[in-house]
């Protein structure tokens, strides 16, 4: 038998000032089901709440329901009371007749009336409620980074410094993302390597960091505080406990005319390499599309070099499953293919680069070792042409947004050159100079007032060659006329892009993607690292296009937020989840492909020895948010929410 | 060779081969006018199979019975494209695995049955994408018309004059390949959402929540309508839902087995006019 | 009738912006008409079809769904889903002959308690000029519970 206690406040004038709250009682205490109906001026004070829980206590009440402020005010206040007295926190309702009765309804009849029915109605829901306890969840106190960009090594140096476990997964063979290849960085032109390098050794010597490089994340399953992550990690071919980086196998190895990825194209290296003279780990790989050992079954030049015996060409892909509490995904973006514009000649002409390659050619230690020297001929070039929103902002080849370093990048690519150059001459095309960031505006401006970057507002229609040169035809839209540059050198502002395999990975770990495949972040505005997916955040260039300064901020940012994670032992969560009945459920997966958390899991149904006799969805406790999407769309009703359920909704709507 | 001769011939080679454990096609009914299902496992049976432009039940559902399939071995069906993307429906929803449907196609062109080429419900893909382009500009019948012209009162009290006959004995729903539901929501009665009195109100209330169930499902074969004892036409309530998802969300029921159901899946640009 | 017609109306909202935007026309001290009857969900993904036909069997003469814009849902996209079953339900009423102005269906969010009250409002004076939803308190009436007031 119900005994239900009705609590009704008057909130001083509040409620009281329009709502007879003594007709209300009058009315309650006479419903089935009700043992005690009675009103006090602030229910949420401490005498308030005191009369709550020794009625509870003798009245031996199985359910309370206080008709009060909204339940987005006091609910958690009367459940917390409740709980105080042994009464179940989730036998407790409210019923808000103040912010949606008393306060927007004036005639006291009315509003007394509505008072009434409303708590009724609750009255008749919380008959049906039953007790829920918050679901517990212990964390695995193991962070997976992925990506060792520089957003990925902040995080994971983040969470390890503050004593966490981190394993950081790179596909390359090293550590560095982009920034490893960027010459100087704006605003400050400091020296990209030399900021960097420390921080890629620091992770990888860090004794709360495991690092995996050449790996790539092969499986996710589970939930927050409990994933487990199976990770692939490639075979190279070299043994890195034995390898000691002393690099002679890549001084001998017979394939030397490579394309390197990490130049570009610009440069050339070995089959058997290391990405970059500074990479971390310094232990080369053996491409096998290119090794000749594998293509022609003949050469091991490099096993018979090497002193350490740390080649070996039987390894194969191996697997490594791992029990992690919360990942981070860092794993960056590309530059947007060129071959996309024709009309900017890219591909055609080798002296259309793109603003990557002209970091490497910037840059000390590229393939000119810092000689900004065009790629058809090796010739220093007097006249550079700049390009600036080479696909970006740009709906008609996808990539509607702006890729926001750009314009802070060129100027940079302007400045290094005339530093480099001083008869050097710059001309940018652009559509706006977006330069919003902490010394960006002025960092533009220097550009051009001191660097001698002439500035064009306009796009480019045409590029052709023309003796030995190249000819940009564009529009000045500030003068109103066509304008034709003779250039040795162009240079494309490329769009920032998502990672190709993005849309993949996000499917693996069962998150979100834009439009466009950057991941999608839980909230916009208000939860802009995490993702809709609990313990998985976001961190750096992943998410959407961003300097390093933004990578840094995130990659901290999502390291606090799972640091918060791993500082409690277990995780509580809010019992308002699905439940099957396994009996009724027919297994049609609609509620899987509904549920926006991709919380329901599918479960064999096996006899006793074994045999699958069926498959039914399964609600997975610690994915599951609680939004009632899959309940709504079961049409044999045979997954309910609790706390929500279908009788306590079906008793709610029909005691109205 | 007529239609039925090639098909009992293919339906006998097949048995015989073993590559189909049963054939569920159609029989002589208890009148001329009549077919009903047949369900032959017997090659010398084959001879009992008759197709002609009668026959318009759609075979589809009979191969969800508990444990037919769970064999895995292979069962071939008589279906015309409702009753192949009935096929699709299913695969979709995971009650079937259509690798083990062998479909003997056909088509009914006012008096006339026409073979359709395909053996599994993947290959009649062209002939799907025809009946929804065709659906697509096909006009309301007369009756949907007239009730589509009347005002809301009218069409309620149409609807109150059908339902109210209705007698709650399941027929439409026993019909329906679309209605598998291990427990249908009616004979959920904790809570009892659909009144199950015999009263218009409850009798309106279960309607209306099949045919809210077959929205984006219903394939429009009929088997309801001609279930239904007492005539209600419940085709009209489907053809209206169909036409609805069609026209909103490009949706077409059944056009493969990966189709996402309608009701399961969204576009962020769906259209919204109604709401405020 | 002597009294002027009172309907009833029962609205079905999610906890996150409807409902919040329902406490904020309170908080704003807004003023709108005491007809109707709010209950709370956790997300429109979870308002189903039923309840608006258990709400019409109690005698409710209109009944209002609502939940957050479409790409605010605090759950990412039960919205989108609730979207398409409205879609499809209210076509289906409406061909049944529920008039249109008995059920409606609005986005209002956390921050729009003007557009909450005035849509109440709004909605409370639709009904009264159309009056109660007789045939289908006949039909109530039928079952022999007593019939709405
Ligand atoms: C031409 C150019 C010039 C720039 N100049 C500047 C500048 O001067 N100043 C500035 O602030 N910013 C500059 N930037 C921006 C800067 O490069 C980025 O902000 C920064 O690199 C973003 O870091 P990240 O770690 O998010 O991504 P990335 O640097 O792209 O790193 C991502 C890492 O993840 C790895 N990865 C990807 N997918 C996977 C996977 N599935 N599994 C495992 N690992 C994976 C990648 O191999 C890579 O190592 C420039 C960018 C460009 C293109
Ligand atoms: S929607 Fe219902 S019947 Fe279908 S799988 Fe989910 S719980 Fe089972
Ligand atoms: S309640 Fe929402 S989050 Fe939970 S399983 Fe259902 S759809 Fe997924
Ligand atoms: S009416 Fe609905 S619940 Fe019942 S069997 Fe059909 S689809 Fe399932
Ligand atoms: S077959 Fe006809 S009478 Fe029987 S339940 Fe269905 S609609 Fe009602």
């Amino acid at each position: 038998m119900a005994r239900i206690g009705v609590f009704v406040c008057h909130c001083g004038e509040n409620i009281a000032g329009r709502v007879d709250c003594s007709k209300v009682v009058l009315a309650l205490e006479n419903h089935p089901g009700v043992s005690v109906a009675t009103e006090y001026k602030y229910f949420c004070s401490d005498p308030g709440q005191e009369a709550i829980k020794k009625a509870v206590r003798e009245e031996n009440l199985t359910g309370v329901i206080v008709a009060a402020c909204s339940p987005r005010m006091h609910e958690a206040t009367f459940r917390k009371a409740c709980a105080a007295a042994g009464l179940n926190p989730y036998l407790c309702e409210i019923a808000n007749i103040r912010e949606q009765c008393s306060w927007v309804h004036e005639n006291p009849d009315e509003a007394t009336r509505k008072a009434i029915e409303i708590t009724r109605s609750l009255v008749e829901k919380v008959k049906r409620n039953s007790e829920l306890h918050p679901i517990e969840v212990p964390v695995t106190k193991r962070a997976l980074v992925i990506g060792g960009g520089i957003a990925g090594i902040q995080a994971a140096l983040d969470i390890a410094n503050a004593g966490g476990e981190v394993v950081l997964v790179e596909r390359e063979a090293s550590l560095g993302g982009h920034m490893a290849q960027l010459s100087e960085t704006f605003p400050t032109l400091d020296c990209s390597q030399c900021i960097m390098t420390p921080r890629m050794v620091e992770a990888s010597q860090h004794p709360n960091i495991r690092l995996l490089t050449y790996s790539e994340v092969e499986k996710v399953e589970g939930f927050i505080g409990n994933f487990r992550v199976r990770v692939r990690l490639k075979a190279r071919y070299v043994d890195p406990a034995a390898c000691t980086g002393c690099g002679d196998c890549m001084q001998k190895c017979p394939q030397k005319k490579i394309p390197s990825e990490f130049d570009c194209g610009l440069g050339k290296r070995t089959a058997i390499s290391t990405p970059f003279a500074q990479a971390v780990p310094n232990k080369p790989v053996i491409d096998s599309r290119y090794c000749t050992y594998f293509k022609n079954g003949k050469c091991k030049v490099c096993e018979k070099v090497c002193q350490t015996n740390a080649i070996n060409f039987e390894m194969e892909d191996e697997f490594l499953d791992l029990e992690i509490g919360a990942i981070v995904v860092a794993t960056g973006f590309q530059v947007q293919d060129t071959a996309l514009y024709g009309e900017y000649g890219y591909g055609r002409y080798a002296d259309v680069v793109t603003g990557l390659q002209f970091e490497r050619l910037a840059s000390a230690s590229g393939p000119t070792a810092g000689k900004v020297q065009r790629p058809s001929d090796g010739a220093e070039p007097k006249t550079v042409v700049f390009i600036q929103c080479a696909g970006s902002r740009d709906p008609a080849k996808g990539v509607p947004y702006c890729s926001k370093i750009c314009c802070m990048y060129t100027a940079k690519h302007a400045m290094l050159y005339a530093h480099k150059n001083h008869e050097a001459e710059s001309r940018i095309f652009y559509m706006d100079i977006r330069a919003a960031g902490k010394g960006y505006d002025e960092f533009t401006r220097r550009a051009a007032e001191e660097d001698n970057a002439g500035y064009i507002r306009g796009r480019v229609s045409k590029l052709w060659e023309e003796n030995g040169r190249l000819v940009v035809r564009g529009a000045d839209t500030l003068l109103g006329r066509p304008v034709e540059v003779q250039a040795d050198m162009v240079v494309l502002a490329t769009a920032m892009v998502p990672q190709p395999d993005a849309r993949e990975l996000a499917k693996k770990l069962g998150i979100g993607c834009d439009d466009y495949g950057f991941f999608s972040e839980a909230h916009m505005k208000l939860r802009p690292v995490e993702t809709a997916t609990a313990g998985i955040f976001l961190a750096g260039a992943c998410q959407s296009p961003k300097d390093i300064p933004d990578s840094v901020a995130q990659a901290s940012a999502a390291a606090s937020k799972v640091l918060s994670l791993f500082s409690r032992e277990r995780l509580e969560r809010e019992p308002v989840i699905a439940r099957n009945n396994e009996a009724t459920c027919s297994g049609c997966w609609g509620c899987v492909l509904a549920c926006p958390f991709n919380a329901i899991e599918k479960k064999d149904l096996t006899d006793r020895s074994g045999n699958v006799l069926r498959r039914v969805a399964s609600v997975n406790a610690g994915l599951c948010q609680g939004c009632g999407t899959c309940v709504t769309f079961c049409r044999s009703n045979s997954i309910d929410l609790a706390g929500f359920s279908e009788k306590q909704l079906f008793a709610e709507v029909m005691g109205l | 060779m007529s239609l039925q001769e090639h098909y009992r011939s293919q339906a006998r080679e097949l048995l015989a081969a073993g590559a189909v454990k049963m054939v569920v096609g159609y029989a002589e009914g208890t009148t001329p006018e009549r077919r009903r299902p047949v369900f032959i496992t017997e090659p010398e049976e084959c001879s009992r199979l008759v197709l002609d432009a009668r026959c318009r039940t759609n075979l589809a559902g009979y191969l969800l019975r508990e444990g037919l399939l769970s064999d895995g071995r292979e069962i071939a069906v008589y279906l015309s494209t409702e009753g192949v993307r009935t096929i699709n429906i299913l695969a979709a929803e995971s009650q079937l695995s259509s690798a083990q449907v062998r479909i003997l196609g056909f088509e009914i062109d006012r008096d006339e049955v026409k073979a359709m080429e395909g053996k599994r419900a993947a290959d009649f893909s062209e002939a799907i994408l025809a009946h929804k382009e065709r659906r697509k500009k096909q006009a309301p019948d007369e009756l949907a018309a007239k009730l589509e012209a009347m005002n809301a009162a009218e069409r309620f009290t149409f609807w109150q004059g059908e339902f109210s006959r209705c007698i709650k004995c399941y027929a439409c729903r026993q019909a329906c390949p679309m209605c598998w539901c291990r427990r249908c929501v009616v004979d959920n009665n904790q809570p009892q959402w659909v009144n199950t009195s015999s009263h218009t109100l409850g009798n309106l209330e279960w309607n209306l929540v099949r045919a809210f169930h077959l929205a984006g499902r219903c394939v429009e074969c009929g088997n309801c309508g001609r279930a239904c004892p007492v005539d209600i036409p419940l085709h009209l309530l489907n053809r209206k839902m169909t036409g609805e998802v069609l026209e909103a969300f490009d949706h077409y029921p059944g056009m493969d087995e990966h189709q996402e159901p309608a009701l399961a899946s969204f576009r962020k640009d769906d259209p919204e006019t109604f709401i405020l | 009738m002597s009294e002027p017609f009172e309907p009833k109306i029962v609205a079905f909202v999610c906890t996150y912006c409807t409902y919040a935007g329902a406490d904020l026309a309170g908080t704003s001290r807004l003023k709108y008409p005491s007809n109707v009857r709010i209950v709370r969900l956790p997300c429109t993904g979870r308002i189903s079809p039923m309840f608006i036909l258990k709400a019409l069997q109690k005698g409710a003469d209109g009944v209002l769904v609502s939940g957050c814009h479409p790409g605010d849902c605090h759950f990412d996209h039960g919205n989108y889903h609730a979207r398409r079953r409205w879609t499809v339900f209210n076509s289906l009423l409406q061909f049944a002959g529920v008039p249109e102005e008995r059920v409606r269906f609005s986005w209002i969010s956390a921050a729009e308690g003007r557009k909450f009250a005035e849509l109440i409002s709004e909605i409370t004076e639709d009904i009264r000029r159309i009056g109660p939803f007789e045939q289908y308190h006949a039909l109530i009436a039928e079952t022999g519970s007593p019939a709405p007031l």
